[in-house]
């Protein structure tokens, strides 16, 4: 269950040191562009370059493959339903019934898979490149309050913990005869009570237990706090978010400002 | 029955051969064991963080198949039954009895098990009534588990799987969290269970306990088995026990260090070793 | 008055709901520098005394208490827990549920940050703390990563890296197997000889912490039954086993070694101590032999 939620691999790659909030603002900015282009050339160059990230964060093809497997087959139906959901516009290329399969349809269709790549991928790239420490710490310092941010990262850290802890308790009930699978929904619904109350007892036990240990630690003492590691934008990180906030303004100018069809 | 006879000499109830298992992540947990456990024994597998010891636990009641090898359970190969079914003839509590509780009641608790199998009415109350009171928790069957204290609350779980009145018991670490008399109980009504019959597999890494009560002992490391024999003969091999991650009792670890004075090395309480002592002495 | 550590007279403490007092008149010092274990079997009230060391009782645990509770100086009931937490660290007995930072370097600075101390001082701190449980070099791992026992020893750590004037530790080992049970007793060995720190350890088995301890506290019912150095406590194996705990094997050996032999005083505190008393006094006088 850990690997669903924290991707992140360590690498000595630009974008690994890069500093977590230009990261985060990257990918909001890059996402907002992916919805300003409309043409689909150029969101094929957006998506080019975020390759190109992806390239240069040394992710090894085999993880990236898993992870965006349902990204592209999301993709992929995304190409082959949006003809029969949008039958405007011409050269009609075949019809059955009320269904027609129009040309200008397609591209759109794959405009729109497209723009979800550009999303997904940019996304997957945060994630590889920026550990879950490192993005609580930005958020916080991007203006989020730190017990917002410590809930979130506490959360983060106990999601492999309940995880096991699930399949522990799913493990001793079915040694007592119980079969999960099985039988109606109400039945079912039942079998699952035997997993929920021990899951949940469990999880109020550990946070008791967390409150206790936070305040044995002087959680909330001072209203000020310091930090043992702290991020500070170096140099490189200022051009690359200066490059960055550049190559969004510019095509939103274009297109909005002087309605340039992109 | 004849607690004291060679394993060899009773028929098996579980046997495991060849086996071997690998955990998805590739960590080798079971490199190459077999064993054969006869009814009624009360044996003890041991070995410290690592060494496979709930991992052979957990394939003997199905939880986890054989990657390679088989286990046979009452005749039949793992592979072949359900988890449900296997339930019927080894039972397992786990080391943490609040995984396990959430009924409203301690009689709802201990019935849960029997009803899941499908045994009708009649019976289900029968065997209820022989594992509150197996466990002694008469004085608290209408209580909510989760409210009783932990001793109590393992005696829950126990019961609640002595309830599908398997024939072989497997408990992980039970005395983990208990004091000195609530282990001992708890020991007491175990005995009682293998006197009547019942196989009883210990897995801890309390030699201590091992010393005190079990008949056979299995010591596991790194997947494999390295000594399979009665306690005695356990505890004589103290690097074996050491290679395991185990720390052997101080008396034994005491007996070790003083066989240069004609101390025997398998001693496992305090009297044996005084009473060795003085005879090394020359008598008083 | 010389300042005790803990200061606990006629102390009674019962918890919200609860009908029993947990606490039934305790009275107990630990000086500074000292090395106190309270032995006591489940529900004896040994936890709530750690409890109140660092005033989670009777601040983040309500409940009735009476009588004289004073860490440092201070009384419990009138100073929140983030003032105590800057003298008294304390280490729970289950490993999972008191980290909760991402990564060990995070959990041990996390004491000092909350104190508001300054940059390189948590660094040295830190790096301080994680030397001394035996850790070093860990500072980038993830709790999910680590042993029972290392995770033990990082919770040590963290409590450490407040500077506090006493660690207290409830049942440190409670979930720990053979080799991270050794870890941990080492550490408090190591704390106890090198660097003089008042520890106050409540414990369900007597074997380890008896050996280095300066003082037992024996603990039923909420009372204290008996207090003294090891060697006293441990001369005869059934005060401990009246109150429900295992006494060390060693102990017993010396128990009945003495019941044996006219006129001998022998007392064990480990497995060293007991072999170099055996052998040079006793294996090496046989029958005929002058003593």
């Amino acid at each position: 269950m850990a690997g669903f939620v924290d991707l992140y691999t360590e690498a000595d790659t630009f974008l690994h040191r890069m500093d977590p909030r230009v990261k985060i603002i990257a990918v909001l900015l890059l996402s907002l562009l992916a919805f300003i282009l409309s043409s689909l050339s150029y969101l094929l160059i957006l998506l080019a370059f975020i390759f190109l990230l992806l390239f240069l964060a040394r992710a090894s093809l085999s993880r990236t493959e898993f992870a965006l497997k349902f990204v592209l087959r999301f993709m992929i139906l995304i190409v082959v339903l949006w003809p029969i959901f949008d039958p405007t516009g011409s050269p009609v290329l075949a019809s059955l019934g009320p269904i027609k399969i129009t040309e200008p349809a397609i591209w759109r269709g794959v405009t729109s898979a497209t723009r979800v790549g550009c999303l997904a991928t940019v996304w997957y790239i945060l994630m590889f490149t920026t550990s879950q420490r490192d993005l609580v710490r930005a958020l916080v310092k991007m203006g989020l309050r730190f017990d917002f941010g410590l809930t979130l990262a506490i959360s983060l850290r106990f999601l492999p913990t309940f995880g096991a802890l699930i399949d522990s308790i799913k493990d001793a009930q079915r040694a007592r005869g119980l079969e999960l699978g099985k039988g109606g929904l109400v039945k079912r619904s039942r079998n699952y009570v035997a997993i929920l109350v021990p899951t949940i007892v469990s999880a109020l036990r550990t946070a008791d237990a967390l409150s206790l240990a936070l305040q044995s630690r002087a959680y909330g003492a001072r209203s000020d706090r310091t930090y043992l590691r702290d991020l500070k934008m170096r140099a490189s990180d200022g051009v690359a978010l200066g490059m960055l906030v550049a190559a969004f303004v510019l095509p939103a100018l274009a297109k909005y400002v002087f309605n340039v069809e992109i | 029955m004849i607690p004291n006879a060679p394993s060899s000499s009773r028929e098996k109830i579980v046997s495991a051969q060849r086996l071997k298992f690998t955990y998805e992540g590739g960590v080798e947990a079971i490199r190459d064991v077999n064993l054969d456990i006869g009814y009624g024994e009360y044996i003890a597998i041991v070995g410290g963080n690592g060494s496979g010891k709930t991992t052979l636990a957990k394939n003997l009641n199905g939880l986890l198949r054989p990657t390679s090898g088989s286990v046979v359970v009452g005749g039949r190969p793992t592979s072949e039954l359900k988890v449900a079914a296997l339930a019927r003839i080894v039972g397992y509590a786990f080391q943490n009895p609040d995984h396990q509780l959430f009924c409203s009641s301690v009689e709802d608790e201990v019935r849960f098990g029997p009803t899941n199998l499908g045994y009708p009415d009649e019976e289900v109350r029968n065997k209820v009534e022989k594992a509150i009171e197996a466990m002694n928790l008469e004085h608290l069957r209408k209580l909510p588990p989760l409210s009783l204290r932990l001793g109590e609350r393992r005696r829950v779980s126990i019961a609640s799987v002595i309830a599908m009145d398997p024939q072989v018991l497997v408990l992980d670490e039970p005395t983990t969290g208990l004091d000195a008399e609530e282990s001992a109980e708890l020991m007491r009504r175990l005995k009682r269970l293998n006197d009547e019959g019942k196989t009883i597999i210990l897995i801890t890494h309390d030699m201590k306990l091992v010393a005190e009560h079990a008949k056979r002992v299995v010591v596991m490391a790194r997947g494999r088995i390295l000594l399979d024999s009665d306690p005695r003969g356990a505890f004589s091999d103290i690097e074996i026990l050491r290679q395991s991650n185990l720390e052997p009792p101080a008396v034994t670890q005491l007996a070790h260090r003083l066989e240069a004075y004609d101390i025997p090395r398998d001693i496992i309480s305090p009297e044996e070793l005084v009473f060795h002592l003085m005879r090394a002495r020359g008598g008083t | 008055m010389c300042m005790q550590a803990l200061h606990l007279r006629d102390a009674r403490f019962r918890y919200k709901g609860s009908t029993e007092w947990a606490l039934d008149g305790v009275s107990l010092d630990v000086e500074k520098g000292e090395f106190v274990t309270i032995l006591g079997p489940n529900g004896s009230g040994k936890s709530t005394i750690c409890l109140i060391s660092n005033g989670l009782v009777p601040h983040a645990l309500p409940g009735d208490l009476e009588g004289t509770a004073e860490v440092f100086g201070l009384d419990v009931r009138n100073h929140p827990v983030a003032e105590l937490a800057t003298k008294v660290g304390i280490v729970f007995q289950e490993p999972e549920s008191q980290l909760f930072c991402m990564s060990v370097e995070e959990e041990v600075a996390f004491g000092p940050e909350n104190l508001a101390v300054p940059r390189d001082e948590i660094r040295e701190r830190v790096e301080w703390a994680l030397e001394l449980v035996g850790m070093k070099g860990y500072n980038d791992r993830s709790p999910f990563s680590l042993s029972g026992g290392q995770k033990q020893r990082v919770a040590i750590a963290a409590a450490l890296s407040m500077r506090p004037e006493m660690l207290v530790l409830d049942e440190p080992a409670y979930a720990l197997d053979p080799i991270g049970r050794i870890e941990l007793y080492t550490v408090l060995k190591d704390l106890k000889e090198k660097h003089g720190m008042t520890v106050l350890l409540a414990e369900r088995d007597a074997e380890e912490a008896a050996a280095f301890s300066d003082r037992l506290v024996l603990m039923k019912g909420g009372m204290v039954i008996d207090s003294g150095p090891p060697r006293l406590m441990l001369r005869d194996p059934e005060d401990l086993r009246s109150i429900g705990v295992t006494p060390p094997q060693v102990a017993e050996v010396a128990h009945l070694l003495n019941a044996r032999l006219m006129g001998s005083k022998f007392s064990f505190l480990n497995v060293d101590e007991a072999e170099k008393t055996i052998v040079g006094e006793i294996l090496a006088s046989k029958a005929g032999g002058g003593r």
